[in-house]
């Protein structure tokens, strides 16, 4: 066994240990329940004591019968000790076979005299491989008394503390001594707002004898709108949010900043939490026609979304099915820390959650359509429609007119192509056109294209996959035949590397199957090798299909064309035409001729009309539109909510009613609507179900996120799971007071963020004692303040901090550090340079799907394909690649030399000392300041800075 | 593994021995490079896969059905107007190209890939392959990563998360894109979904160096040197202030693995000690400049595999263009045209890096990979000549460490239009590829959102007729 293995044992050991609810008068024992006893219970004794059997009445997984041959505390006067002890073959257990071992006697013998604690729940044995109703997180929430604490200080007022300082004594653990002062104002700046302290707020924090002078520092930072930048953030992470739609076309969403800013607002504002909850539920419900709530709902709409869009009504179904998925899930879990999703092919395998309760929480989404809506007040929505209204109408009376003029005008049109009735050259193909003219000398040929198949008007978009150019014997308009191209193209694909997709350079490549594609001005130009006599053109769109066959989906192509030759490129002569072809079809027929059968009067109707039209249409554009948000849009659902069998769409199950879920029926008050309840009121029931005070699991999984944020760790450490598969609580007393603490500040964060930062848990040094590791080396019981590494964000916005270059601008578009390509599905680029306009806080970065960001990806900054309750935090050598050779770091090494320049201008000594007070808020040595020096003498000041930006002291918080 | 959920800090925490920094460095490199998870002997120690995003066509390269030709132009019996992704679908329509038998097995094989059919002998086919989606996007992160959402680790992941690396200078997990660009989905076809970060593959093509592997010009050797010199003397120091903080002996240490891989990572993707002839067998100066850029990819792929890295995946092709089919193989309107443009930049290069794998004797520990995302119908498209998307039955192979040679498993009907023997899925397809690296696909998993996941979600089956 490697060590590797060996220290994941140990962990797994003490994480087990600290996992399970000790029963305080035998913590200090080595016997368990959960973990020794009922299992032993179990293998040895439910086959005749158990669910299915009850030999003399007995059995084991109830406590009530299992008591009746226990005598807690006195396991001498216990029957079942006695049995198990027994060598008489009439009445020794069990009866036959291998006996209990010694370990395993001794182990029942411990446990009964310590008092025989058999944990409330009346989990049956023989379902305890998954919880029931009385699940601990299902249960109401408790009023927990705060332990008082022996022998400690009578001065430990924070309940906080003594709940921490409790559990540390159950396991002979003593608290760690308060850590110093620039260690505390670092930490605690980090952690209300992602941000280090100057190096003035460090002195002055220092300095500060005031005996308040921390709760001012606290005060200070959590009324910071940094605040709910830092806060904000990890509440996007739980929310899933991302800025591109994600799955194959992956587009970017350019309208959904507002809901990050509206998260941060809400932060900063310390909005009632289960207010918050509601808005982003049903904020276009409570807060119709007021924008700042009403964008709430984008919560909804902020996860994944497949718009591919599918023709086959089976794969529509499942499309749907788990699109409003991602809904069920995120709401579930960052709610209620219910995996409500597990439950959508059949009941939950370990939780009591039925599969009907995943289809109730899917009823209430029914109608809820992933896409843009107008958030505006009443009044704007009013006043817009006051200025658009007048000029649509004098639009549509204008159309009206036009289109009369031109029926009248294709009446004669029509008239006089009737009276042609020879064309020399036959009807225009996609499949091959040949148009020969006279002889001439050319350099330069030009293939002025005037229309396509489906626009008589323009060929602009239209498609040709060869263009030759004939002499009597050699097509001289191919590339390998010196000859050059030139044309406007439609379409990029920038992310293919060797050659453009779409580019003119494919209709003479001598290859077919692959088109131009027409962009304006709608002209190829042919440059030959030299001049040369020609005397025939070619082209075409789809030359390899059979002449019958025709290929839809591959675009138009052209049907009207000039063809002119020049010798040096200036001097054009028209040589040809289309007209010598028949029109294409009836709309062609009447754009060719409609300028020979009309006066010039409607000519210049026609022509009036048609500058009226474009002007409304510019003043129409010029009206600022109302405000388009990615905030879901909701139609009341066609068809009853059903119970999808196995998952499956099409097995169709029972109908589901949007309501309250069955697995909280015990816990609070259940709501019902009818099968046609209208749209907006299934997520109001829903979301006012959810933020009751009633509801156990919302506050408990709320305050367990803010103790998770804290202090690295949750009380519970699986934040969005408080189900059987979830971590237990290693402080479940607490979780219950801080939960209930936060329903009696009305919902509010701020003041308990307070309570918990002013707690001397919270201010305890995090210095490594080994006597304490021992015992809990993963530090749930709180004996040191955890330290930690800084997340993505984090590292970023402090290289930008001390550097100087940070710019606090708050809100509004996101920033890219990628390129963003666009052709049919979205590519994401990483950027080799980060400019000055991505300076600023990470948060405000457009956080697309699928996408790498040096810096940032590299850091752990989770996929958002789904929530990120939890941030892992690893260790690689590409983050060490990033963090040294990105130009990132070489400018952000730069602005902190030129900063400390300025700000210590006296001599290189000082400057050494204000770049550390930057970085890492302390002096250096005196060894670093003189091999600093050095350094900076022989390689400059760029190398120093660098090294500081890539130091562990910037990177991990104490 | 329960130990494996836990997290870094979890795993270097440091509290029962004190020890060294060079211990430590050994403790990172265990923690990335050392085999973590076993459940049985493995037969592969290395993989490659190759995907052919856009539905790369079972019955035109594949499995042949002389069925097609014989009722070409003639409905699919009993299948009405069916409706698929693209709308209604047309008559049958036969292979654009005739197939011809291969090998000594007579494996019958498209013309289209002449210098690949050679390799027929040492080929297990699966011919019965099923997907759960027939979009292009769901499909291609359904067969990496057996999840038809995003979010969820690729095979690749799975594998370095269990296995780790072979190697201390280069990724344990590449992904090799094409110069067309990314398939369907992009990153996340290799993404580390909810494991750490590390799992994920690190972007490498002969077309696109590693990102940020190298000193920026600006800065000397010399500098460099200094610069880290001075940044190990700060971190030195730092750690001995904060002892028994393993993690920060770890970082240390990633910055000298990062160093070795500078080192490491250039020589890779420089051919120059490949002789003539070998450039040539893969294609590497082919006229058609989208050959050669997918053959010095495969010439790419041999040398990362000898140099140890454990999971390489190699795209030919990329993601769906402004016409279908362009870009990938995804022939909705033109078959023959979009075929005859992307299997010659498969074939060569392809089939000389399977050749050069055996010459080497590396096929005893790599196992050779495959794949697409679904098939097409057998049917063409109602106007057009290519084929709608087809996700009830196609063909993925494997070949090389540990699988039999020469066979086909599984098929579908006499059509090409559903599996029906032998019916395998993703999570089948998976579990073997896991069985072969030692790994028990029931076993392997990480708790993640409220339950342990596998990357064969709660199903799969070792394909044991494909085991050599």
């Amino acid at each position: 066994m490697n060590r590797v293995k060996i220290l994941c044992l140990f962990v797994m050991f003490v994480g087990f240990i600290l996992a399970k609810p000790v029963p305080q008068v035998i913590a200090q024992q080595a016997v368990d329940f959960e973990r020794d006893i009922r299992p032993l219970l179990h293998a040895r004794c439910s086959e005749c004591h158990g669910a299915n059997k009850q030999m003399a009445g007995l059995r084991f997984d109830k406590k009530a019968s299992a008591l009746r041959v226990i005598v807690p505390g006195k396991s001498s006067e216990s029957e079942l000790h006695r049995r198990l002890i027994s060598t008489d073959k009439a009445e020794m257990m069990p009866p036959t076979g291998e006996r209990l071992s010694p370990r395993e006697i001794a182990l029942l013998k411990a446990w009964i005299d310590a008092g025989a604690i058999w944990p409330e729940t009346e989990t049956t044995i023989a379902e305890a491989k998954r919880a029931d109703k009385l699940w601990w997180s299902l249960q109401p929430l408790k009023q927990p008394v705060i332990p008082s604490v022996q022998n400690a200080k009578s001065d430990i007022q924070n309940p906080i503390d003594r709940f921490i300082l409790a559990k540390l004594a159950e396991h002979n653990l003593q608290p760690s001594p308060p850590a110093d002062r620039r260690t505390l104002i670092r930490r605690v700046s980090y952690d209300v707002t992602g941000l280090p302290p100057t190096p003035e707020e460090v002195e002055a924090f220092v300095n500060d004898n005031a005996p308040n002078a921390y709760e001012k520092v606290v005060d200070r930072l959590l009324s910071s709108p940094r605040y709910g930048e830092q806060w904000g953030r990890h509440w996007l992470d739980v929310a899933r949010f991302g800025e591109s739609k994600g799955f194959e076309q992956n587009h970017i969403l350019n309208n959904l900043w507002q809901f990050r800013d509206y998260v941060i607002q809400s932060f900063n504002a310390d909005k009632p939490f289960n207010r918050f909850i509601v808005e982003q539920l049903a904020g276009d419900v409570v807060g119709r026609g007021n924008p700042a709530v009403e964008v709430g709902t984008a919560f909804l709409v902020c996860g994944p979304y497949d718009s591919v869009g599918n023709q086959d009504e089976v794969q529509q179904k499942i499309i749907r099915a788990n699109t409003l998925d991602d809904l069920v899930t995120a709401t579930s879990n960052a709610f209620m820390g219910l995996t409500v999703n597990c439950a959508r092919c059949h009941h939950h395998k370990f939780d009591p959650i039925p599969t009907e309760d995943y289809y109730r929480m899917r009823a209430a989404f029914e109608g809820v359509i992933h896409g843009e809506r107008a958030l505006a007040t009443q009044a704007e929505k009013q006043r817009y429609a006051e200025k658009t209204r007048p000029l649509e109408a004098r639009r549509n009376e204008l159309t009206k007119e036009k289109a009369a003029l031109e029926k009248s005008i294709a009446e004669r049109a029509k008239e006089k192509a009737a009276q042609v009735t020879h064309y020399p050259l036959p009807k225009i193909t996609r499949h091959f056109n040949e148009h020969r003219f006279a002889p001439t000398p050319a350099r330069y040929l030009k293939f002025k294209m005037l229309a396509h198949a489906d626009n008589p008007k323009s060929a602009v978009n239209a498609r040709v996959d060869e263009f030759e150019v004939w002499t009597r014997t050699r097509n001289i308009a191919l590339a390998s035949n010196g000859a050059k191209a030139t044309g406007a193209t439609t379409r990029k694909a920038e992310d293919f590397a060797s050659a453009n997709a779409y580019g003119v350079e494919l209709v003479n490549d001598g290859k077919f199957g692959e088109r131009w594609f027409v962009a304006a001005p709608a002209e190829l130009t042919i440059e030959f090798r030299r001049t040369e006599t020609v005397e025939r053109i070619v082209f075409s769109h789809d030359r390899t299909a059979a002449p019958d066959t025709i290929v839809t989906g591959i675009g138009p192509f052209v049907t009207e064309y000039q063809i002119l030759v020049s010798l040096d490129g200036k001097k054009w002569k028209a040589i040809a035409d289309s007209t010598a072809r028949p029109p294409y079809n009836e709309a062609h027929l009447i754009e060719r001729f409609a300028p020979s059968v009309m006066s010039a009067e409607e000519q210049q109707k026609r022509a009036s009309l048609e500058v009226e039209l474009t002007n409304i249409n510019r003043e129409l554009k010029a009206i600022p539109a109302l405000p388009i948000v990615w905030a879901g849009r909701f139609e009341q659902p066609k068809e009853t909510t059903y119970v999808h069998k196995g998952g499956d769409p099409q097995r169709r199950g029972a109908d589901v009613h949007p309501s309250s879920l069955a697995v909280l029926d015990g816990a609070l008050k259940s709501f019902e609507l009818p099968a046609d309840a209208p749209e907006s009121e299934r997520r109001l029931a829903l979301a006012n179900w959810i933020a009751s005070d009633e509801n156990p699991l919302t506050a408990r999984v709320l305050a367990n996120r803010i103790w998770h944020y804290h202090f690295g760790t949750g009380i519970v450490d699986t934040p969005s799971d408080f189900g059987f598969l979830g971590g237990k609580p290693s402080h479940p007393e607490l979780l219950d007071w801080l939960a209930r603490r936060l329903q009696t500040y009305g919902w509010q964060l701020k003041p308990l963020h307070r309570e918990i930062l002013l707690s001397r848990t919270y201010q305890q040094s995090s210095a490594h004692r080994e006597e304490a590791a021992k015992l809990d080396g993963s530090t749930r019981l709180l004996w040191r303040f955890p330290p930690r590494r800084l997340g993505a964000e984090e590292i970023r916005d402090t290289i930008l901090s001390v550097t100087g270059k940070l710019n606090l601008q708050m809100g509004g578009p996101s920033f890219r550090l990628y390129r963003y390509l666009e052709d049919n599905v979205a590519t994401y680029v990483p950027l080799d340079q980060h400019g000055a306009e991505t300076y600023r806080r990470a948060v405000y970065h457009q956080n697309a799907r699928s996408s790498l960001i040096d810096g940032l990806t590299d850091f752990d900054l989770p996929d958002n394909a789904g929530a990120a309750p939890r941030r892992i935090s690893t260790t690689s050598p590409l983050q060490a690649l990033t963090l040294l050779n990105h130009q990132f770091t070489l400018d952000m090494a730069e602005a902190l030399a030129a900063r400390v320049k300025q700000e210590a201008p006296r001599n290189e000594a000082a400057q050494v000392h204000r770049a550390f007070a930057l970085t890492f808020q302390r002096q250096p040595t005196r060894e670093e300041e003189t091999t600093a020096l050095q350094l900076i003498a022989k390689h400059g000041w760029r190398a120093f800075c660098r090294a500081l930006l890539n130091a562990n002291e910037l990177l991990y918080v104490n | 593994m329960n130990s494996l959920t836990l997290t870094r800090r979890h795993f270097l925490c440091d509290t029962t021995t004190g020890l060294t920094g060079v211990a430590l460095t050994h403790l990172l490199n265990n923690e990335i490079l050392a085999q973590r998870i076993q459940h049985h002997a493995p037969i592969a120690k290395q993989v490659l896969q190759i995907f052919c995003p856009g539905a790369a066509s079972h019955i035109d390269l594949w499995d042949h059905k002389p069925a097609l030709e014989k009722y070409d132009g003639t409905p699919l019996p009993g299948a009405g107007t069916e409706v698929t992704f693209q709308g209604k679908n047309g008559n049958l329509m036969k292979s654009p190209w005739p197939f011809a038998p291969a090998g000594k097995s007579g494996k019958m094989l498209t013309t289209l890939l002449p210098h690949t059919a050679k390799h027929a002998d040492d080929i297990a086919f699966i011919h019965s392959m099923t997907s759960r989606t027939n979009t292009h996007g769901p499909g291609n992160v359904f067969m990496a990563t057996g999840s038809v959402r995003e979010g969820f680790p690729s095979a690749g992941a799975w594998a370095s998360y269990a296995l780790g690396s072979l190697n201390d200078n280069l990724p344990t997990f590449v992904a090799i894109t094409d110069v067309r660009g990314e398939p369907p989905n992009g990153k996340a076809n290799w993404s580390n979904g909810f494991l750490p970060a590390q799992h994920q593959a690190t972007m490498l093509a002969a077309h696109q160096p590693l990102r940020n592997l190298n000193r920026p010009a600006m800065i000397s050797e010399d500098e460099e040197r200094s610069t880290r010199a001075f940044l190990q003397r700060l971190n030195d120091a730092h750690a001995e202030r904060n002892p028994g903080e393993s993690e920060l002996r770890a970082r240390m240490a990633s910055y000298e693995l990062a160093a070795r891989m500078q080192l490491a990572a250039p020589e890779v993707t420089d051919f120059k000690s490949e002789s003539a002839h070998m450039q040539k067998l893969y294609g590497t100066d082919d006229s058609n400049p989208l050959k050669a850029a997918y053959a010095r990819n495969c010439l790419l792929s041999r040398r990362l595999l000898e140099r140890g890295v454990r999971y390489v995946s190699l795209y030919c092709a990329s993601r769906a263009s402004g016409i279908d089919g362009l870009l990938n193989w995804d022939a909705h309107r033109t078959l023959k045209t979009d075929y005859e443009r992307h299997c010659p930049i498969l074939d060569q290069p392809t089939a000389a890096l399977l050749t050069d794998l055996k010459q080497r004797g590396m096929l005893k520990d790599t196992l050779v990979l495959w794949t697409t995302e679904f098939g097409r119908m057998p049917t063409h498209q109602e106007g057009s000549t290519g084929r709608d998307h087809n996700p009830d039955g196609f063909t993925v192979w494997m070949m090389g460490a540990g699988v039999k040679s020469g066979v086909s498993y599984g098929a579908t009907d006499e059509f090409g239009r559903r599996a029906v023997e032998n019916v395998a899925t993703v999570y089948d397809f998976y579990a073997t590829v896991l069985h072969l690296l030692g790994l028990d696909h029931e076993r392997l998993t990480f708790h993640h959102a409220g339950r342990d996941f596998r990357l064969t979600d709660v199903h799969g089956h070792v394909i044991r007729e494909v085991l050599a």
